[in-house]
């Protein structure tokens, strides 16, 4: 019916990976969207050696907006945070173009939401909180 | 669809389609149920505006060719349409304005402000829409003056006993209150607000964005000091609505902004200012959106007997439909829908219910709809909204509860 909900999307959005409780105030981040009122609060738990050991996110947001954080959540364990931080930069310029290639792996259930121009905020609200716990981690 | 029956019984002899011939955008075959967010025009608004730009525009009132006499006749009789609308005494009663939000925040800022000191209190209702809280949270803000919120009861009307007993003579200066909710769907008891307030010695300022295309206003009846209201949720253009405030408000209320037109006399270091309400229109103004909003008044003043009954009806009908289907929670009180109702669905997002209604051609809004502080008191994030209008069919509602019913099986 709708493009938009292709099933791997659907399939993240129903049983988000890596969700959790992260109450307010011990968050590394959070992220919200003013226009739908999606939020999402992000926690960043490191291994000894500086590898991500798990993302944990509280999320009250759309279908959209959890299959993101759920498909980062699996993408980014082990990454360091330059790797974090190149996803996200990578993930954010290419969204909102057809054909998201092979190597995109489950963010190929982002194809055709570029005909969903409100909906590419929601895509990006994980990353967004990404990017500033890792500008906060990175010190000013 | 058990309901349906009764809705054609009740709406007898009203001629929705008749209404929906009428705008041309329609017959994209969208079920328009974004009302509340702003309305179509009809052919009168179009054709109004149309004709003011191929054959009468110039500036107002600086002119004196033809043309300028033309415009400023339009612009004024315009004015002279809005003020018999809304009950004014006098044209000089109405300011134009972009919409809503420039008319509360002329009033705040240019009026209400000056009234509030150290200590003093001014009220907002829970289920303000932003632009009649911010305005006011940000004029308290830095006069060491105190935001407080008229609550919810359980049903979701305005908990006026509360409000009685909160109020403070001498202390609180100003109220701010819809007339209709643009989430909860019912009509404020505004003119029991107004009496508590001006016994307590405080003003009132009435937000009509919701009320005006579907309720009769009249100030005197309402009883406020302030009303504000836009054009594009009547039929009306967008970037044009109108502040009507008492003469003697307006005489004291400051401009807010400044430049050519609203000036007396301009010195090297000092002006005097026209009198209102040309003090607070400077520059050029939207006098095809004037003349725009005065064809939507009059539009909305010939609709058939019976129009504002039908959208009553339809939101009534939509709520009760949608109160029945598992899962689903609509918001508000159950009685007295003027035209919308507010709703949310366990498990799925108001923006991803939105989403599948659009993809089967129902136009809803989802989101906080402009109203945080009432969500939160709601306990939610964002709800759903189906607002209707004359040229809207009972077959709409069908439509959007199985759009709600496919959302429902996509998510859970
Ligand atoms: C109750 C209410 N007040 C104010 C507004 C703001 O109106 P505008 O955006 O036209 O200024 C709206 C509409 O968005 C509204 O529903
Ligand atoms: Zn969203």
């Amino acid at each position: 019916m709708n493009d938009i909900y292709q099933a791997a999307l659907l399939a993240h959005a129903k049983n988000p990976h890596g969700a959790g409780a992260v109450p307010r105030g011990t968050e590394d981040a959070e992220a919200l969207n003013a226009g739908c009122g999606d939020e999402i609060r992000v926690k960043l738990v490191w291994t000894p050696e500086g590898g991500l050991e798990r993302l944990v996110y509280e999320i009250h947001g759309c279908a959209v907006s959890v299959a993101a954080a759920s498909m980062a959540a699996r993408r980014l364990e082990g990454k360091t945070p330059d790797e974090i931080a190149a996803t996200a930069a990578a993930f954010a310029a290419r969204l909102g173009q057809a054909g998201f290639e092979e190597e995109w792996g489950d963010f190929r259930a982002f194809n055709g939401i570029e005909n969903y121009p409100a909906r590419l905020h929601c895509a990006l609200l994980v990353w967004q909180a990404l990017e500033k716990a890792l500008a906060k981690r990175a010190g000013p | 669809m058990s309901g349906r029956p009764e809705t054609e019984r009740k709406t007898d002899g009203f001629d929705a389609g008749a209404i929906r011939r009428q705008f041309a955008i329609l017959n994209r075959e969208i079920a328009w149920l974004d009302n509340a967010a702003t309305t179509q025009r009809p052919e009168a608004v179009l054709k109004a505006m149309d004709q003011f730009y191929r054959q009468h525009n110039a500036n107002v009132r600086r002119s004196v060719h033809r043309l300028g006499a033309e415009a400023t006749a339009a612009y004024e009789g315009a004015r002279a349409t809005v003020a018999r609308f809304v009950g004014a005494a006098a044209p000089e009663e109405i300011v134009f304005t972009a919409g809503t939000t420039a008319a509360v925040n002329l009033a705040t800022f240019g009026f209400a402000r000056w009234e509030i000191g150290p200590g003093d209190e001014v009220w907002v209702s829970a289920l303000e829409h932003h632009s009649n809280w911010v305005p006011w949270q940000q004029a308290v803000k830095g006069v060491g003056a105190t935001l407080k919120v008229i609550p919810l009861t359980p049903e979701g009307r305005l908990d006026l006993e509360v409000f009685r007993k909160g109020l403070a003579a001498h202390r609180t200066k100003w109220v701010a209150v819809a007339w209709v909710s643009n989430v909860l769907g019912a009509e404020n008891d505004v003119r029991a607000i107004c009496d508590l307030a001006h016994a307590a010695g405080a003003r009132v300022l009435v937000d009509g964005a919701q009320g005006v295309a579907h309720l009769q206003p009249d100030v005197a009846a309402l009883g406020c000091d302030f009303f504000a209201f836009s054009g594009h949720k009547a039929y009306g253009p967008m970037g044009i609505g109108a502040l009507w405030g008492r003469r003697e408000l307006l005489e004291q209320t400051e401009p807010l902004l400044y430049g050519g037109e609203m000036i007396a006399r301009v010195d090297d270091l000092k002006s005097t200012w026209a009198e209102p309400p040309y003090r607070f229109e400077a520059g050029t103004q939207n006098v095809a959106g004037a003349v725009g909003l005065a064809a939507a008044i009059e539009w909305v003043r010939d609709l058939p007997a019976g129009a504002h009954a039908y959208v009553a009806e339809l939101a009534r009908e939509a709520a009760a439909r949608l109160a029945e289907r598992p899962g689903v929670r609509v918001w508000g009180p159950a009685e007295g829908r003027v035209s919308l109702v507010s709703f949310s669905v366990a498990g799925v997002h108001a923006h991803d219910v939105a989403q599948v209604l659009d993809g089967r051609g129902v136009a809803v809004r989802a989101g906080h709809m402009c109203a945080q502080p009432l969500m939160r008191r709601l306990g939610i994030e964002s709800a759903v909204r189906a607002s209707f209008a004359p040229y809207n069919a009972p077959d709409e509602i069908r439509r959007l509860l199985e759009g709600v019913q496919a959302a429902q099986e996509l998510f859970t």
